[in-house]
């Protein structure tokens, strides 16, 4: 009985994204296939033949993009804190797209830490070779067990889709203690991310190296978290068009400048108790990095969503959150390149194989994610408690 | 109503009992974040790091002949290119870095300097690069998977990936163990025919450097590369000219491991402290803030 209603229903389901086919989908797909043309490429020609990257620089644009990118997927992790842990039943929608955009976030990190790992396919070695002094070793572990956690919060929103509302109540109802893992395990990786880079004194600037960058990861993580749970709140509401919730914007976007704020204090703070204040304000290009991310990546987006008077405006918080977003990307970036003193001799600029690779994965989850948002329950118009 | 209040009741009692295992296990892998780093020597604290092997690279005594690179090439089996020339790869674990000073220039051998305290060991995501008892810094090549983390944790950037291999992994100098083992001489001190590589134990090799200083105060600059650096090398280096002007970097004294160490040792505390916390902040708050929702939707209908 259920099995014929399901493949109606699947085969119904499939009619209707043929026919909704819309430009977006077709645009994300070309993108997408170009971008898995040349990771299929790579995974068997090699990082030497395919990629720019070389002993100066091990890492480049796939990592850049990885760091960032669980860093933004860190929506999962604060959604599921607002929704379930706070049990804020008015955040209960932007949860739903918050835990979406998360899983399909770490799905990217996966795809894109595939493509740069030498041996991909020995991807399973840290988990019979442990080190449990090294920080990438519980990042990995974090990764791969987070991502599993927001399959289960998924799980529910994709059991509706299909029909199996008593089993994702079921799920929904077991689902804390796997909340309150995810919240463990993002709260341990975001940080430990900061982490990695203390295994670098040498290597990486002094404006951004200090023993804080364990705190500064994370609370940036909460922050850009927050902020791509907004937008990614409002586009889906607006792509299923359906009004989104002010209060609901308006709360997630003051979270998201907490957590800015105490990010700008251990910023801010760390340099002027290492005194090197002095030196950032100096017109000399490490400087002004550091200037250029702070200030546009924290203190503008900050004074935007601070003042009430400009935070009533949703296209200031759409600004705002967006710029913490590229603070974030921007921090990510110089952390592991751009403020990265190299040995002589080497340089890096990503090759056009990495640029669509990466662009294609982005591409990928962004197809998936609007799929999602189209045809999934993710969306509900009246909540259920 | 009442069977979904059960229903609830379940699975917060199930809930609360699950962190309090979660808690406990954290408290049970609390010892794990005290195995030491590096257990064969430091960790016991009774093996004199001194006695371990060590080699002396005298820059004033060096021809820059090249002859340790050649032994190097042949005892590890690499296929250096012209790419591999003056630098180290995956083709070439030992290189003579050739450095212009007037009147005349300076060769400096390059290569793994086997750490003390390797920052490499303790970042190493799979536990491919690992300390020997002989203290020697060694690559297991089975368990590599080229994530390159080694290469930014590394001080000297000494590790380096086979960018030519599909599937490639990290290579560098094993300071010639297996040689070591049968009591056989390492490739490059073999090799080299002006006595400016010397291979002994450590404290025998800061013994010999400081003596041809304290000897030759007017050649030698006082200063033994590696005997502090990074919390000490067993590759050691004197020199007639500034080792800063020979490409070997001016190097704070502490090791880089306990720098991470420092929080890595605290991820048992920090995970049953984010779930006690969590955990805490769902009773106190979060049920409450749902009974209110559904109360209020309850009202509402």
């Amino acid at each position: 009985m259920t099995s014929i209603t399901l493949r109606e229903r699947s085969r119904s389901a499939a009619r209707t994204v043929l026919m909704e086919l819309d430009a977006t989908m077709i645009l994300l797909f070309l993108v997408m296939s170009a971008g898995l043309f040349a990771g299929v490429w790579r995974l068997f020609t090699g990082l030497g033949a395919s990629t720019n990257l070389n002993d100066g620089f091990g890492w480049g644009l796939w990592i850049g993009f990885d760091f960032s990118l669980i860093a933004f997927s860190g929506a999962g992790f604060t959604m599921a804190f607002v929704g379930h842990v706070l049990g804020l039943k008015r955040f209960h929608n932007a949860m739903r797209v918050g835990v979406l955009t998360g899983l399909l976030g770490y799905v990217g990190v996966l795809f894109l830490l595939i493509l740069d790992l030498g041996r991909w396919d020995r991807f399973y070695s840290f988990m019979i070779n442990w080190n449990i002094h090294s920080p990438l070793f519980e990042i990995c572990w974090c990764v791969l067990l987070y991502s599993m956690v927001l399959m289960f919060e998924n799980l529910p929103q994709v059991l509706e889709g299909i029909g199996r509302h008593k089993l994702a109540h079921v799920i929904h109802k077991a689902l804390m203690p796997i909340v309150i893992l995810g919240v463990t395990l993002s709260s341990l990786h975001q940080s430990t991310l900061g982490t990695l880079y203390l295994a670098m004194p040498h290597r990486l600037h002094a404006f951004w190296y200090t023993p804080l960058l364990p705190l500064q990861f994370f609370t940036s993580s909460i922050m850009v978290g927050l902020s791509v749970a907004v937008m990614a709140y409002l586009l889906a509401t607006s792509i299923r068009k359906m009004d989104a919730d002010a209060k609901v914007v308006n709360g997630l976007a003051l979270g998201a400048a907490g957590a800015g704020l105490v990010y700008a204090a251990l910023k801010i703070g760390d340099v002027i108790a290492s005194g090197e204040i002095a030196a950032i304000m100096a017109n000399e290009p490490m400087a002004n990095l550091w200037k250029g991310e702070v200030l546009l990546g924290v203190i503008v987006p900050l004074i935007l969503l601070l003042i009430p008077r400009l935070r009533r405006s949703q296209r200031n918080v759409v600004l705002a959150t967006s710029l913490f977003a590229l603070g974030v990307l921007f921090n990510r970036f110089n952390a592991t390149l751009f403020a990265q003193r190299s040995p002589k001799g080497y340089d890096y600029v990503a090759s056009s194989l990495e640029w669509v690779s990466t662009i294609g994965v982005l591409a990928g989850v962004a197809l998936v994610w609007y799929l999602a948002v189209k045809y999934l329950p993710i969306l509900q118009e009246k909540h259920t408690g | 109503m009442t069977t979904k209040q059960t229903c609830k009741e379940i699975s917060r009692r199930d809930f609360l009992r699950l962190s309090a295992a979660a808690a406990g296990a954290a408290v049970f892998m609390g010892p794990a974040s005290a195995v030491p780093l590096f257990a064969e020597s430091d960790g016991a604290g009774n093996v004199d790091v001194n006695s371990l092997p060590a080699t002396l690279f005298d820059v004033s005594r060096c021809v820059g002949c090249r002859s340790c690179e050649e032994a190097c090439v042949l005892a590890k089996d690499r296929h250096p290119t012209a790419e591999d020339w003056e630098k180290l790869s995956a083709n070439r674990y030992s290189f003579i870095d050739e450095v212009e000073v007037e009147p005349r220039p300076r060769w400096v051998q390059k290569q793994c300097m086997h750490c003390l305290e390797p920052a490499c060991v303790a970042a190493c995501t799979v536990g491919a690069l690992k300390k020997t008892p002989e203290g020697v810094v060694v690559i297991d090549k089975a368990k590599c998977f080229g994530c390159r983390y080694c290469q930014y944790a590394c001080p000297f950037n000494v590790p380096a990936y086979d960018w030519a291999d599909p599937f490639g992994i990290v290579h560098k100098c094993d300071f010639c163990i297996e040689n070591q083992r049968m009591g056989e001489p390492i490739a490059c001190v073999a090799a080299c025919p002006t006595g400016a590589l010397d291979f002994g134990t450590r404290g025998e090799m800061l013994a010999l450097a400081h003596n041809r200083i304290k000897a030759n105060p007017r050649i030698y600059v006082d200063h033994v590369y590696g005997e502090f650096e990074v919390g000490g090398t067993r590759r050691l280096y004197i020199s007639d000219v500034n080792m800063s002007m020979l490409g070997l970097r001016n190097l704070p004294h502490d090791a880089v491991p306990p720098k991470t160490e420092a929080v890595m040792g605290k991820t048992p505390v920090i995970a049953a402290g984010v779930a006690g916390v969590a955990t805490a902040i769902y009773a106190l708050v979060g049920r409450r803030n749902e009974k209110r929702s559904i109360d209020v939707e309850e009202s509402q209908s």
